[in-house]
């Protein structure tokens, strides 16, 4: 193994890279869109949700309940009418996310001790938060009832209740970012480095250079170092500018340890790599090589606990995740982040990782001849 | 514009597409694949939420208690850890993503009619998951509390109260609030846009790359007749992807088109028109293969999933975003997917994202025409 | 079979099957040290195949060959260091430029760094591309690019080179320089084998073997080949040669 060789492979690669105009745009504008798209596009937060408002009763207790939805941050009453088709079609619009509707006698079952009915009609479009927002409806009742209870009866009403204090952990303020953010990282790399590494030795392959290679002394190890090498660099530039990006742009906390970090993103390129290497033994031309890439970070990144959570799939592809170095990466980056855990509690991912890297890498090494047969 | 030189262009298309097995399969295979991925992987929903109880109070009545919150279908609480470590040891390792802890003398404070906490501690690091699971969480304690209530004013002797409210709560649109309602129609777009637009990306790019452009130049073809016989093949392969997509959710996830079937294909022309254009015009810009595609990601594909309004809200994002949405296609399809999946509405709701999109689809038409005119045709 | 010492290259019974295909059909042949030797043949009649298994790119499917005293079977990769290859495409990369292409290949043949410079100046100066050394190799027009691949073939100094279709696409005088400077570097002892379907070209080669679908037609030098092939005239040319062996092909077949 001579470096010498690898070094000037390495430089042409680099040549090559930053010479050829058509790279740039996923050198550098693809991280960048990717932060911007998965730090302010993915969220499935409730953050507001958006009331219409239909009151047939008008009396005090109907104002107090709707005063006490009023008073609640979250919901914003946009829209009130006394015509329930004016209401329904609102809702139709996907104008307003809940109609409220109060029944004419609303105050006379309430005066009568008993249950007055009050309509909630929800938009349930996107289901989990539509869930969401009927949850937080539910609760105002629950504080709209205790309120008016406590003024309707003179006894006490205070009751053994149970008050659920609840607490997030890790990510406090249920920020969307704090999730995906650092899973970016995972989604550059393994870009860059599948990509790029398939596409390097093919397109040596096409233009005719590859045969140049082959008639020279140059030995196979060499030559895969060569090719990968470049991408290492790359997409551990790329880690850094990202986590930087992350950490002082969306404050994502950084609980845990970085090392352990550029760790896990090490294990995580031998199954990058080895797989790139291994697309491009198997693919003739540019394309295929580039569809082939599509095929296998599609159902990786689905799979993975991105975006969708692992736990909801049916059993029998949560046991191939199992596959999935991503998984494991991903839960790496989102441990080290937001729950500042260790290699205590991460060693069984991060043996995973190291296993299949080793795996991956070693059959693609394997397939790689110096040979166009 | 010549019919023969258009069925020309399309005919030697169709050879191109056939004999390259994988951009077959891939024309093919994909839609399929994403169907039956989000149809049956892919969920936003949360059931048997992997929850530990740490209980220091240990009556019968927290028995009870932690029985009913097991024996309800969002929560799967069965695991009793000792202390407050081990929960932390459990969510650190996300073994658990909830951890439930009843303080000592929690019945006692209950029966004196006290506040009786009750510690809840979920894993923040899903969002998603985690509103589901305090919004779940939230309901079933006023449950409990409602049934506290209702014992007290019994022991009061009060049993005639009621409590004055009760909130009817009727879904519509998606009655069974479940995400795979939404999620399987909207992968029509994805796959319109990945058939429609990334795979023709790659079409007009590759004459530039082998040199048959240039002897398309000295051809007697108009742009249109090229532009028609290139989308011709490719039309017609979205449209049945479209047709499989609607069946497949139809059959295998009871996923119902409640509006009318024609409008529906309408839509999905015109959909696959738009994204056929800027596939061409990606290529012809580009020239490049590997570039196309990865524009083509950029800006077709991106949007369609993200800013769309098909899984992430446009309402949550950054304003500036926001008028960003206006201009992607697919936000428009979405709505009438939406319509016609969701809200069994017709064209007098959704005429204005019909609208746009017929709009769209010329300007398209268009621009592609004036660049290929361009390039010498 | 143990190769003669004074012949470069020394192939018997070289045979190469892409399944039923046979591209190349048990031939044998030998080349001299120092011997300027033509390998003409049609397109597809099997000359790219059989130089790309002596550089150790195909391995042959049956037969057995010797490169610079190598075995091409069983140690291909001893034979790399001895060989220069030109390929049909000047596979250059077209991004570099002939100074950073030609260093590359430097590095890649592992000559020792404190004798780039003054190799890197010779190998401009003698493909006279010293003027362009820093322009990009896809800017410059074909016969320049002709010398830089030539260049770095020769750049680690072999003792054979081999030169797939050296001059197709290349203008006349290009080409008669391209020969001249062949001539130069046989006389410095350098053997070079080349292919070519270029008739009469091959008259500067000191030997010739003619090649048709994978079987050898004639061997010799030019003047005898075509002394026994078209006796009757007295101008032939090998175009002549070449055209009368086909007809004889044709008509045994």
């Amino acid at each position: 193994m001579r470096r010498l060789r690898i070094r000037e492979l390495v430089r042409k690669e680099f040549i090559q890279l930053f010479r050829d105009k058509k790279n740039r745009p996923l050198l550098v504008i693809a991280p960048l869109v990717q932060l911007l798209v998965f730090g302010y596009v993915v969220s499935t937060d409730v953050r507001t949700v958006t009331v219409g408002l239909l009151d047939h009763a008008k009396t005090a207790e109907s104002r107090m309940l709707i005063d006490t939805f009023g008073a609640n941050r979250t919901f914003h009453i946009s829209y009130a009418t006394d015509n329930a088709r004016a209401l329904e079609s609102r809702l139709l619009k996907r104008e307003i996310d809940i109609a409220i509707k109060i029944p004419p006698d609303f105050t006379e079952h309430i005066r009568r001790g008993e249950t007055a009915d009050v309509q909630i009609l929800a938009d349930g479009s996107m289901s989990n938060m539509a869930t969401v927002r009927i949850a937080y409806a539910g609760a105002v009742i629950d504080r709209f009832n205790e309120r008016l209870m406590a003024e309707l009866y003179p006894m006490r009403m205070d009751y053994g209740r149970i008050d659920a204090r609840t607490r997030p952990w890790y990510n406090p303020n249920l920020y969307s970012q704090n999730y995906f953010v650092p899973g970016i990282v995972a989604f550059l790399i393994m870009i860059m480095t599948l990509l790029f590494t398939s596409m390097a030795v093919i397109k040596e392959k096409e233009r005719g250079t590859m045969e140049q290679l082959i008639v020279t002394p140059l030995q196979p190890s060499e030559l895969i170092l060569g090719k990968t090498i470049p991408y290492i660099i790359v997409s551990l530039a790329q880690m850094i500018a990202v986590t930087l990006f992350a950490i002082f742009w969306f404050n994502i906390p950084l609980a845990g340890n970085v090392f352990l970090l550029f760790l896990a993103i090490c294990l995580f390129l031998l199954s990058t790599l080895g797989m790139g290497l291994f697309i491009s033994t198997i693919s003739a031309t540019q394309q295929q090589a580039m569809m082939t890439t599509f095929f296998v970070i599609l159902p990786a990144f689905m799979f993975s606990g991105f975006v969708f959570p692992i736990a909801n799939m049916p059993q029998l592809i949560q046991w191939l995740t199992y596959l999935n170095p991503l998984r494991y990466f991903l839960l790496i980056i989102r441990g080290v982040f937001l729950k500042g855990v260790g290699l205590d509690m991460l060693w069984p991912q991060f043996s995973a990782l190291t296993m299949i890297g080793i795996v991956v890498f070693t059959a693609s090494v394997k397939r790689f001849h110096k040979r166009l047969d | 514009m010549k019919m023969l030189t258009i069925r020309a262009v399309a005919r030697k298309e169709f050879y191109h597409l056939i004999r390259d097995f994988r951009s077959l399969y891939l024309a093919f295979a994909i839609p399929l694949l994403l169907i039956l991925l989000f149809g049956y992987a892919l969920s936003l929903d949360v059931d048997n939420i992997s929850t530990v109880i740490v209980d220091f109070d240990r009556t019968g009545v927290s028995r009870d208690f932690i029985r009913r919150l097991d024996a309800s279908a969002y929560f799967d609480a069965h695991v009793h850890l000792r202390n407050a470590d081990e929960a932390s040891h459990y969510l650190d390792r996300g073994w658990a993503r909830m951890a439930v802890i009843i303080p000592p003398d929690w019945t006692n404070s209950l029966r004196a009619d006290r506040e009786a906490p009750l510690q809840i501690i979920v894993d923040g690091s899903d969002p998603n998951y985690a509103s589901l699971s305090l919004g779940y969480m939230t309901q079933f304690v006023g449950r409990e509390n409602r049934r506290l209530l209702a014992d007290f004013l019994n022991r009061k002797g009060r049993a005639s109260i009621n409590p004055p409210v009760a909130g009817q709560i009727r879904v519509w649109f998606n009655e069974d609030l479940e995400s795979k309602n939404f999620i399987v129609p909207g992968i029509i777009a994805i796959i319109i846009i990945i058939v429609g637009a990334m795979l023709t990306s790659l079409v007009i790019a590759r004459e530039y790359e082998n040199g048959t452009m240039e002897t398309i130049r000295s051809l007697p073809i108009r742009a249109g007749e090229l532009l028609a016989g290139k989308a011709i093949p490719y039309f017609m392969i979205a449209l049945i992807d479209v047709l499989v997509a609607v069946l497949m959710g139809q059959v295998l996830f009871s996923v119902t088109m409640k509006s009318s079937f024609w409008l529906l294909v309408t839509a999905s022309s015109l959909y696959i028109l738009v994204a056929l254009n800027l596939g061409f015009l990606i290529s012809i810009v580009t020239k490049s293969q590997l570039v196309a595609n990865q524009m083509a990601v950029l800006i077709t594909y991106l949007p369609s999933l993200l800013l769309s309004d098909f899984v992430f809200p446009i309402v949550n994002m950054p304003t500036v975003l926001q008028y960003v949405t206006y201009i992607v296609p697919a936000r428009y399809f979405i709505d009438i997917l939406n319509g016609l999946y969701l809200r069994n509405v017709g064209l007098d709701m959704l005429w204005p994202s019909y609208l746009v999109l017929i709009v769209m689809a010329v300007i398209f038409s268009l621009v592609t025409l004036v660049f290929l005119k361009r390039e010498g045709l | 079979m143990t190769p003669s010492p004074t012949n470069a290259i020394e192939v018997a019974n070289l045979e190469k099957k892409f399944g039923d295909f046979t591209a190349v059909d048990r031939i044998s042949f030998s080349v001299t040290r120092g011997e300027i030797f033509g390998f003409l043949g049609a397109n597809g009649s099997g000359k790219s195949t059989t130089i790309r298994m002596l550089c150790g790119i195909l391995l042959p499917t049956a037969g057995e060959g010797f490169v610079a005293g190598h075995n091409i079977v069983t140690e291909p990769e001893a034979v790399k260091h001895s060989i220069g290859y030109m390929s049909q495409r000047f596979s250059l990369y077209e991004e570099l430029t002939p100074a950073e292409n030609i260093r590359f290949y430097l590095g890649i043949y592992t000559l020792p760094e404190d004798t780039w410079r003054e190799r890197m100046d010779w190998i401009l100066e003698i493909t006279r591309l010293k003027d362009m050394r820093d322009r990009r190799t896809r800017d410059l027009p074909p016969g320049w690019r002709q010398r830089l691949a030539l260049g770095c073939a020769l750049l680690h100094r072999p003792d054979i080179i081999f030169l797939d279709e050296p001059t197709s696409g290349v203008d006349p005088l290009t080409r008669r320089r391209f020969w001249e400077f062949i001539r130069s570097l046989a006389d410095e002892g350098v053997t070079v084998f080349v292919t070519t379907h270029y008739m009469d070209e091959a008259k500067n080669c000191e030997r010739i073997v003619m090649i048709n679908e994978g079987t050898i037609v004639a061997t010799g030098t030019p003047g005898d080949i075509i002394a026994r092939t078209v006796p009757e005239k007295t101008d032939a040319d090998l175009n002549d040669a070449f055209i009368r062996l086909m007809a004889r092909e044709d008509r045994i077949q």
